[in-house]
């Protein structure tokens, strides 16, 4: 199964590039959110993987029976996929007002600050 | 085990917390950002000085032990550049005052710069992979808004780029850290070094390595990666260039250092040719860059770069010489820039330009300003006795020892390069006339250059001063930052006050 | 000495307080610490040249063998008189003749820090000390060249200066930790005892070539003279101290210092001993056709430290005293003849040769010092300048290598007494010229400098014993290594070397007088100068400028995409290599299990990354990203993670709103790359993709450690009191990580909030 996940990974990541380098200012916010999916999946693949056993303690018991998911991995990505999220929120703002600004969709055409 | 170590973090959090609070009174905004910039300065320097007493001082957040736990461990290095940091810190800060106008000032410019300070303070002193990351977020997201916040074109255009790229350094710093974690199976920097001694099994983690030598490589601007920093630095006001430009490139230096020394050994293999090739380009390419500017601020931008290149020049290189310049370098590099940052801050309020085509003729009307921008920028070209020199004496040094000519040869070529572009600059904005056209406005008396950010840029310089007059007892400090990044495993080390072996 | 040091520097911080406080008087009072110094170093003298050495050292950064010590030497002796006696009468004429120049307290502050530097190289015996000295010399060097700032030239002058010893600088400080490092020792004193060991080193040709480099820059060798005549643009007490005594011969004082360790190999005799001599001639054949008067002193000056290097590249006792001779000769002339050249201007307000004519009558002892300063430089009995010119003379005659120095060597005395004539002499005689002021004898301040450095030149000469046999002597011990001691005398009979120096002498003289008609013959020089050194460095720093301009532009061309695709190129090149060098695939196994259902949610997922990419509409790209993300969501469920999936969820659907509403204010997709790009820009990501795959599949195989997480499942419920492990992870064992997050997540709102309400003062009043 990791191979097929490991292949699913590599597919967003390539789709997420090719996103970024297309030269519309939303492609390029799509593909930055892409670019978060890929990586938190690759950590929850590489992590290993554990089919239907959520870290958890049964109620009255103090640790999990047998083998469960490794939880590490998990708390990363949650912590990870909350600031992304805040990226993300910030990116579009960010969109928004330079469209605003400068009519702009294209970010070939946002070279002012470079001239 | 001492608390101490967990006030870099702390103390900007609630500094911005009691700015957030405060925002409906401008003043009392302003007295408390001051303030905890102070007392961060005071936690620092009070940590700076355990760890100068008895070695790395080590905290293992909530009590969780190493390495389940995050453990917080400042080091020589980390403790120093800390200190470093939070004194450029306290600079921008009170230069802030007068270089931000209120309406940013308004809008969270306080806060924000706090929280950047909180991110920079985790970074340098955690002692976990993860949480490494999460600070560097931290420091991240407020420098986006730092960026941003003001909403002119350049600065939107600029942000745009360095939140892309910087993004993606991000998501492949996490995949790094991901395959890490899945190959080795822990997130402590001190574990993984231990866990990663056997030569064997280093050569695994390769790929890994790579991914965290780009990641880190971009928050430190290196080529081919430093895009994002010419394009978004000279667009916010000058005192966050100023900011920016001391301390956050370093950060991505340090975190590289940890990386390449602390974390990989050695047969990694990226320390050696990959990093000497990198360090030398980004010399050259940097310096290069700076000659081809007219906006000061650019200029000074690729500038940094090019000395950058300078210190990934010391890791490449390696042995403790050459650590101990880069740490040195480093250092100072915080000052030199945060003072040349903050001069143009002021011409550009003097004369509301920092085009070099434009400027001219103020040694004449400021002939103070002209001598404190004159010695920053020798310090910045490394002419003796600078630390500046100190730290690329060092360096040389480093590269004769171990054969390092293709770098050697590099790193004296930048400097001649460097000094082209200082005093170039120099002759163009200080010495030169006024070009002609607005003489007119030469009459009207200069107005007095605001306090509050004259003496920052005075203290940038008097401070830098200090580091070559006190280098006889300094220098040494760097050193030990070089042993602890060379000789992580060495009794009452690195590894050792992460686990809190007894010494 | 570092006290002497330190006087100068504190004297130089002061000098504009102390100049506004005494006014006219202050180069007096200058002067007057400055000789006291001098006075200082004569009273050593009596030691030093009876071979014993004042020393002083501390230590500075150990590891880096810096220290600060001192060593006074014969040679550095010779120096530091050089630097503080030229120095005080420098000074006493900088007050009378920048009397009414606004800014002369900073003048005076400059120059003082010169002296300070030039002291402190000549008396430093640690390496990095020597350095720092050094480049501190070269920096006020650069201060004082473009000293007249609203003169285009001077600044461009000072640039050219600084850039060329800048870069011999760079090359030194290489050179010299190279040269430390082969002798084992920082101190000047220990690297020379160990010559031997130096010279048989790896490092040895490479130390050598880079110091020469630097010497060689500093001391205005061909082809780096250039930048010696353009520094002429500074004012005449800078040329006659800075550019003529002493900061040119900082070059030759480090070969000489050096020569115990360096010299003695063929590489060292034929560089120097070619260089120096071609330098000598070339500067002298410059000088004679240059009309006005401190350009054809400062190619002759360049000619005179062409001989000191040829000197030194011969190498034999008879060199060295020549050398220290000469070196002691020059300084003295030179100086002279400069402090005239500018009396001349000061008073008559002309510079070139060839308006200028009949002065001696209206200044006459300006015309008397001048024309001894003249005569030493030609080398006429009984000046010092004769005795420094036979044995000039006679080391080439003797030194059987160097079959055709002796003819450089008699070329250059030629041509230098030409050059001679024409500014020493030719100005003061014949009929008199109409000058823009009307001249006259300058006062006691001007002329003091002047007089007492040709009679000085005259004193030398005629009575060799007094001190000139001591001082030449102790140079060479120091050059050579080893005690010398020899008296000089103005007549040694009929010998080789006198025929040669009558024959140059005569052959000076004729030139000179047939001055006009050569330097016509000499016209076709300028247009070979476009061959020369200087364009080359103009061509140089052009070619710099562009290569610049124009890789900045390639490199930072403000293209977005173009950073990302280099950024992503670069990480896959790396990490692709690290995966190659493992052999990657090898360590995967099979497939392993799969369950359709698995199977159909990742084919789910590839289409909605897929459409992602192809979509046409804003909407249908928001609506492919959702799939994506909430494909993934299924897989955490999937897979063990109820809390990542909750997480996601809401995150996925937050996303998906702020991504519509933020689509509302854009316009539809327009279509900007072509297809070729587009066919680029997909190798490039699925390359990276595939490369992802592996580097992921790679970490699932490997395991060098086991994982660390069974503590926390082991011990989330009794230490963290929960039965969600993973929210025990976030809210305790790893709770500084949530801290960060939520700060994160804050700043991010603050930023948002930021971004939508302020806007820029000068955008007008939509502030809502």
């Amino acid at each position: 199964m990791q191979t097929l996940l490991a292949v699913v990974v590599g597919v967003i990541y390539a789709a997420s590039i090719y996103l970024m380098l297309r030269r519309n200012i939303v492609k390029l916010v799509i593909g930055l959110a892409l670019f978060g999916h890929a990586s938190n999946l690759l950590i929850f693949t590489a992590g290993g993987l554990t089919r239907g056993k959520p870290p958890l303690a049964p109620d009255g018991m103090s640790a999990p029976e047998g083998v469960v998911a490794d939880p590490l991995p998990h708390a990363l990505i949650l912590t990870a996929i909350v600031i992304g999220f805040g990226v993300l929120a910030f990116a579009l703002a960010l969109v928004h007002r330079t469209y605003q600004m400068t009519g702009q969709d294209d970010t070939d055409q946002m070279r002012s600050a470079e001239a | 085990m001492s608390n101490l170590a967990v006030l870099p973090i702390v103390i900007p959090m609630a500094t911005a917390l009691a700015c957030l609070a405060a925002s409906k009174r401008p003043g009392a905004q302003r007295a408390l950002s001051v303030l905890g910039a102070s007392a961060l300065l005071g936690a620092t320097a009070t940590l700076f000085a355990r760890v100068l007493e008895t070695g790395p001082v080590t905290l293992q957040a909530s009590g969780w032990p190493a390495p389940w736990g995050i453990t917080l461990a400042a080091d020589m290095f980390g403790a120093s550049l800390a200190l470093a940091a939070s004194a450029v810190f306290l600079l921008c800060v009170v230069a802030s005052l007068a270089g931000v106008d209120r309406r940013r000032q308004a809008y969270g410019f306080h806060p924000l710069m706090h929280t950047l300070m909180m991110g920079v303070g985790g970074a340098f002193i955690t002692g976990d992979l993860f949480n490494l990351y999460v600070w560097f977020e931290v420091m991240l997201m407020s420098s986006f808004v730092l960026v941003a916040l003001g909403g002119e074109r350049k600065q939107l255009e600029g942000a745009m780029k360095y939140v892309t790229l910087n993004l993606i350094s991000s998501g492949l710093f996490l995949a790094g850290a991901g395959l890490l974690y899945g190959e080795v199976g822990t997130l402590n920097m001190a574990d993984l070094s231990r866990k990663l001694a056997d030569p064997q099994s280093a050569g695994l983690v390769a790929p890994a390595a790579g991914l965290f030598l780009v990641a880190f490589g971009l928050k430190a601007g290196v080529f081919p990666l430093f895009f994002w920093l010419p394009a978004s630095y000279h667009t916010p006001p000058a005192v966050v260039s100023a900011l920016f430009g001391g301390l956050l490139t370093k950060v991505g230096v340090f975190a590289l250092a940890r990386a390449m020394y602390v974390i990989f050994p050695a047969e990694v293999g990226l320390r050696g040719e990959a990093l000497g090739w990198i360090a030398g380009l980004t010399m050259i390419v940097g310096l290069l860059g700076a000659i081809a500017q007219t906006n000061v601020r650019r200029m000074l931008s690729f500038a940094l770069i090019g000395h950058i290149g300078y210190m990934v020049m010391g890791l490449a290189v390696g042995g403790e010489l050459a650590l101990a310049g880069m740490a040195f370098y480093a250092a100072q590099h915080m000052l030199v820039m945060t003072g040349l940052f903050l001069c143009v801050g002021l011409i550009s309020m003097d004369r509301g330009t920092e085009d070099t085509r434009e400027l001219g003729g103020l040694w004449s009307e400021r002939p103070a300003l002209a001598m404190v921008f004159l010695f920053l920028s020798a310090a910045l070209a490394g002419v003796p006795p600078t630390p500046g020199f100190i730290g690329k004496l060092a360096l040389v040094q480093g590269a004769v020892e171990h054969g390092r000519w293709g770098l050697l040869a590099t790193l004296l070529t930048a400097s001649v390069m460097t000094l082209y572009v200082v005093f170039r600059l120099w002759l163009e904005v200080f010495a030169r006339p006024r070009p002609e056209e607005d003489s007119a406005a030469v009459e009207a008396l200069p107005r007095p250059l605001p306090g509050s950010m004259w003496w920052p840029a005075v203290g940038a310089a008097a401070l830098t001063a200090a580091l070559a007059l006190g280098s006889t007892w300094i220098f040494p400090l760097a050193e030990r930052a070089a042993v602890d990044l060379l000789l992580p495993a060495a009794p009452g080390g690195y590894i050792d006050s992460v686990f809190e072996v007894a010494r | 000495m570092l006290q002497s040091v330190l006087l100068i520097l504190g004297l130089s911080a002061l000098a504009p307080w102390v100049h506004r406080l005494v006014g006219r008087g202050s180069g007096w009072l200058f002067g007057a610490a400055a000789a006291g110094l001098c006075g200082y170093f004569v009273s050593r003298a009596g030691l030093v040249l009876s071979g014993g050495s004042v020393e002083q050292g501390w230590t500075w950064i150990e590891a880096l063998g810096a220290g600060i010590s001192f060593r006074l030497d014969g040679l550095s002796l010779v120096f530091a008189l050089l630097v503080t006696g030229v120095g005080a009468l420098i000074l006493v004429y900088t007050g009378a003749y920048m009397r009414d120049h606004p800014r002369l307290g900073s003048f005076y502050s400059t120059l003082l820090l010169f002296m300070a530097s030039m002291l402190g190289l000549v008396l430093a015996d640690n390496v990095v000390s020597l350095f720092v000295f050094w480049e501190l010399t070269s920096v006020s060097s650069f201060l004082l060249i473009g000293f007249e700032r609203q003169r285009e030239s001077a600044r461009r002058a000072a640039m050219q200066a600084l850039l060329v010893t800048g870069l011999g600088g760079m090359a030194l400080l290489g050179g010299l930790v190279m040269l430390a490092m082969a002798a084992g020792s920082w101190e000047l004193r220990e690297i020379v005892e160990a010559g031997d060991a130096v010279r048989a080193h790896p490092l040895y040709l490479p130390a050598f070539a880079l110091v020469t480099l630097g010497a060689f820059t500093k001391s205005a060798q061909f082809p780096f003279h250039f930048w010696l005549p353009n520094a002429m643009e500074a004012p005449t007490p800078v040329s006659a101290y800075l550019h003529s005594s002493t900061m040119v011969k900082a070059g030759v004082y480090l070969l000489a210092r050096l020569a115990p360790a360096l010299g003695g190999t063929e590489v060292w005799l034929n560089t120097l001993a070619w260089v120096g001599g071609g330098t000598f001639v070339l500067g002298a054949l410059l000088a004679t056709r240059e009309l006005e008067m401190k350009r054809i002193l400062a190619y002759t000056t360049v000619s005179g430290l062409g001989a000191l290097v040829m000197m030194l590249g011969i190498g034999t006792e008879e060199a060295a005293l020549a050398m220290g001779a000469f070196l002691i000769t020059h300084a003295l002339y030179k100086g002279s003849l400069f402090l005239v050249a500018g009396a001349v201007d000061y008073s008559a307000g002309e510079k070139k040769v060839d308006r200028l004519g009949g002065l001696g009558r209206a200044m006459p002892l300006t015309a008397v010092f001048a024309a001894l300063a003249a005569l030493s430089m030609a080398g006429v009995p009984p000046m010092i300048g004769f005795i420094a010119k036979e044995l000039v003379l006679e080391s080439t005659l003797h030194d059987p290598g160097l079959r055709l120095g002796v003819v450089l060597a008699a070329v250059g005395a030629a041509l230098t007494v030409t050059a001679a004539g024409i500014v020493g002499v030719g100005p003061f005689i014949g009929r008199a010229r109409e000058t823009p002021r009307k001249a006259r004898d300058p006062g006691i301040a001007i002329l003091l400098g002047p007089g007492l450095l040709a009679a000085l030149g005259l004193l030398c000469g005629v009575a060799p014993a007094l001190f000139t046999d001591g001082l030449v002597s102790g140079v060479a011990s120091s050059t050579l290594g080893e005690p010398v001691s020899k008296h000089l005398h103005l007549w040694h009979g009929f010998t080789p070397a006198l025929a040669v120096s009558a024959a140059a002498l005569a052959a000076g003289v004729v030139l000179w007088l047939l001055a006009t008609p050569w330097r016509r013959a000499l016209a076709p020089i300028k247009s070979l100068a476009r061959f020369g050194p200087e364009r080359g460095y103009t061509a140089g720093l052009g070619v710099l400028n562009v290569t610049a301009s124009a890789l900045t532009e390639v490199i930072q061309n403000g293209r977005l995409r173009r950073y990302s695709a280099v950024v992503i190129v670069f990480t896959g090149i790396l990490v692709g290599a690290a995966l190659v060098e493992l052999g990657a695939l090898r360590g995967i196994t099979g497939i392993g299990e799969v369950y359709a259902l698995d199977a159909a949610l990742c084919a789910m997922i590839v289409v909605g990354a897929m459409a992602a990419t192809r979509a046409k509409g804003r909407l249908g790209a928001v609506a492919a990203l959702g799939i994506v993300g909430y494909g993934v969501t299924v897989i955490y469920v999937l897979y063990g993670a109820p809390d990542l999936a909750l997480t996601l969820v809401s995150v996925e659907t937050l996303t998906v709103i702020l991504f519509v509403l933020v689509l509302y204010h854009l316009p539809r997709f327009a279509i900007y790359t072509n297809k070729a790009a587009r066919a680029r820009d997909l190798v490039i990501a699925v390359v990276f993709g595939a490369i992802m795959t592996l580097v992921t599949l790679v970490a699932a195989d490997t395991q060098i450690a086991p994982t660390i997480s069974g503590w926390f499942v082991e011990n989330s419920v009794p230490k963290g009191k929960g039965h969600n492990i993973v929210n025990v992870i976030l809210v305790d064992f790893r709770a500084l990580d949530t801290l960060g997050e939520i700060t994160a997540l804050s700043v991010s709102a603050l930023g948002v909030y930021a971004l939508l309400k302020l806007r820029p003062a000068t955008s007008g009043g939509n502030e809502a």
